[in-house]
């Protein structure tokens, strides 16, 4: 598969982290390129690094060195504000519990991230109830999200960060709270909108099954990548 | 718009620990509310009482040393003009009535006793006692045109029609050992030397704690004839509103300007001391309160917003800027604030209701057990609330700078 400018390139991506003053290193010079469209598992033992890559992808932290480029712009030369917009424009997270704020209903948690965009009202109102009419949550609109099981709850965050329409959903282990079955009933639907929406897919898990949804897997053991098929060989992408 | 809700919800989430704070806060400030109220009742009563007791809103004197030597010694400060100044003010609205005084010092004498006495003397229409004890602090039960003297223990109320009688301290009069209808022999000296004496018929005994020791009164017109005084040495004026005081003294002090004009605020030594002393121990109370407060919202704040962590991360991670956090734990800090001051201030009122319908407070003056109605000053609305608002934003201040002084990956961190 060949791609031209790829929608994420780490160069030499270093992370480590100051505990007790003693340095205990999480990535040790990650290499990869994640093309548009793209669905991708990072998989790998707990401890291994996936959350801090993630991380750093997301613009929620900063590298130790390295350079992370967005269709080869530099996100670490952007301020608070210029990144909060980005974060918002470009980036829909879905988080391992979920992380709703518990004191705005359904809707509104969904409708959050719209309100710092220029919609109008009507427009915004009419993406949120688009958004939960796709994840099944159309008659919980009113709901607190406490109410919810956490199949649902997970429903709502994956509404929340497509509502945007954002190139890049980032996931980390959106599936481990969850029972098996409803963990496969997630991943199917992530699956579906990334195909429907366009957005590219990252998610991690330590899961082998749930690592099967992804088009490539990048193998990660103690900071390292160990495996990804992109880079290895002229391998196809498509599982 | 977002920032405002979302604060706004997040003050009732954590319900048990806001509820105890801001019960805390609460409970302050309806106890500021009823003790403020307490104390602007009884300076207000105590004001009013003084200002009718005899020195009235305003007097004018012909020197400024009346006030200092002449009260009763008024031999070198007669007020040639007062025919004038009282005819100024005869038919001015904001004026109630307009009456001169006089005073001198007297050896009394009884049979064998004697002993020396301050004697005041004001129109019989303008002076008063009264039979009733007046067992609330209110001001508002008194005659307002005319000088209220003491408890009339024994005989009966001025006469308008009657001169030459005078009203004697009761310890006086037990110390001379007489009583109403008996006769006393006052000696005046005057001021060239001469020595003049009369025999006044007792009308009444008086008490009024620390002065019926001393002091005793007459009519203006005896007193006058008494003490061989053509013009009154000061004039006193009751005005209808007390607010109005400053305006005529000012139009006074400029249409007489031979003359000098003493207000209330000015005359009334006592009660300025005892009122600044309480202002003093207010103020002091009300600042260790806003302290207790800061101390008080700055601890469920830093709480509150520790335990949100995880959420701080979560909205930079949807896009919020961080400044918009700041401002949201602030705007959280001072609607905390804003609702205990108010919530504070109904409670406080609803106690002051409450008070007042049993009876109100009670309190020792040097005589007697008043009671005392609270009275809370509606200024205090602005004084306990937009301090507590204040107060809140910065007891945020911190709170605010911990929910974003991290990296949003720090906050989203599990916590292990
Ligand atoms: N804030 C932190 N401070 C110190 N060490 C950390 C911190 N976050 C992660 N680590 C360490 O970095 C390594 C990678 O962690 P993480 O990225 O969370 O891995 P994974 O998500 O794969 O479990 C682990 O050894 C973890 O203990
Ligand atoms: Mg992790």
């Amino acid at each position: 598969m060949s791609r031209s400018t790829p929608l994420i390139q780490t160069i030499g991506l270093k992370k480590h982290y100051q505990l007790d003053k003693a340095d205990s290193p999480a990535l040790e010079g990650i290499q990869l390129k994640i093309f548009s469209g793209e669905r991708v598992a990072l998989m790998g033992p707990s401890g291994s690094g996936k959350s801090s890559l993630l991380n750093l992808i997301g613009c929620l932290d900063l590298p130790t060195a390295g350079q992370i480029l967005y269709q080869d712009v530099d996100t670490s030369l952007m301020n608070d504000k210029k990144l909060s917009a980005f974060r918002n424009k470009s980036m829909g997270f879905i988080f391992q519990s979920f992380n709703l704020i518990p004191v705005l209903s359904v809707f509104e948690n969904v409708e959050y991230p719209l309100l710092w965009q220029n919609l109008s009202s009507g427009e915004r109102k009419a993406r949120v109830a688009g958004m939960l009419e796709k994840v099944g949550l159309a008659s919980f609109a009113r709901r607190s999200p406490e109410l919810l099981s956490g199949g649902q709850r997970q429903r709502v965050a994956i509404a929340r960060a497509l509502a945007g329409k954002p190139r890049l959903v980032l996931a980390d282990e959106p599936t481990a709270a969850l029972d098996q079955k409803t963990g496969r009933d997630i991943m199917e639907l992530m699956t579906q909108l990334n195909e429907e929406e366009g957005a590219t897919l990252v998610f991690s898990t330590h899961d082998p099954l749930v690592a099967q949804w992804a088009h490539r897997i990048i193998r990660l053991v103690d900071g390292k990548i160990v495996s990804d098929p992109t880079e290895t060989a002229n391998e196809q992408v498509r599982p | 718009m977002k920032v405002i809700l979302l604060a706004w919800r997040n003050i009732f989430r954590q319900k048990r620990h806001t509820a105890a704070t801001l019960l805390a806060v609460i409970l302050g400030i309806a106890g500021l509310v009823v003790f403020e109220g307490f104390l602007h009742q009884l300076m207000g009563s105590f004001r009013d009482s003084t200002i009718l007791s005899g020195i009235g809103h305003l007097q004018v004197a012909s020197r400024a040393d009346y006030w200092k030597k002449g009260e009763y010694s008024p031999y070198s400060y007669a007020l040639a003009d007062h025919g004038k100044v009282e005819q100024s003010l005869q038919h001015d609205p904001r004026v109630l009535s307009v009456f001169p005084s006089t005073g001198f010092t007297c050896l009394a004498g009884a049979g064998t006793k004697s002993l020396s006495l301050l004697v005041k003397a004001f129109p019989n229409s303008r002076m008063y006692f009264s039979q009733k004890t007046n067992r609330r602090a209110d001001a508002s039960q008194l005659v307002p045109d005319k000088f209220y003297l003491g408890h009339l223990e024994a005989g009966e109320e001025p006469d308008p029609l009657q001169t030459g009688e005078l009203y004697l301290g009761a310890t006086a009069a037990r110390i001379l050992g007489v009583r109403p209808g008996d006769t006393v022999t006052l000696m005046a000296l005057l001021p060239e030397g001469g020595l003049n004496g009369r025999d006044f018929k007792i009308r009444g005994l008086f008490t009024s704690p620390g002065f019926d020791r001393y002091f005793a009164y007459t009519d203006y017109k005896t007193a006058m004839d008494f003490t061989l005084q053509k013009a009154p040495p000061v004039l006193h004026i009751l005005l209808r509103h007390r607010q109005d005081t400053a305006g005529v003294a000012g139009e006074l002090a400029v249409k007489f300007p031979q003359d000098h004009v003493k207000t209330w605020q000015e005359l009334a030594v006592y009660y300025r001391q005892v009122n600044s002393m309480f202002t003093t121990f207010l103020t002091i109370i009300q600042a260790i309160l806003m302290l207790v407060t800061l101390f008080l919202l700055a601890n469920s704040m830093a709480r509150s917003v520790l335990e949100r962590r995880r959420e701080w991360g979560t909205l930079r991670a949807l896009g919020t800027p961080a400044p918009a956090i700041v401002v949201m734990v602030l705007l959280e800090g001072i609607l905390l604030g804003g609702v205990g001051g108010l919530a504070g201030l109904g409670v406080g009122y609803a106690a002051a209701g409450v008070i007042n319908l049993c009876g109100g407070l009670p309190f020792h003056n040097a005589s007697q057990l008043l009671s005392v109605d609270v009275v809370p000053e509606a200024s205090l609305v602005g004084v306990a609330v937009l301090p507590l608002l204040i107060t809140g934003a910065l007891a945020a201040l911190a709170p605010a700078w911990q929910a974003v002084k991290t990296q949003p990956a720090d906050s989203l961190r599990e916590l292990a």
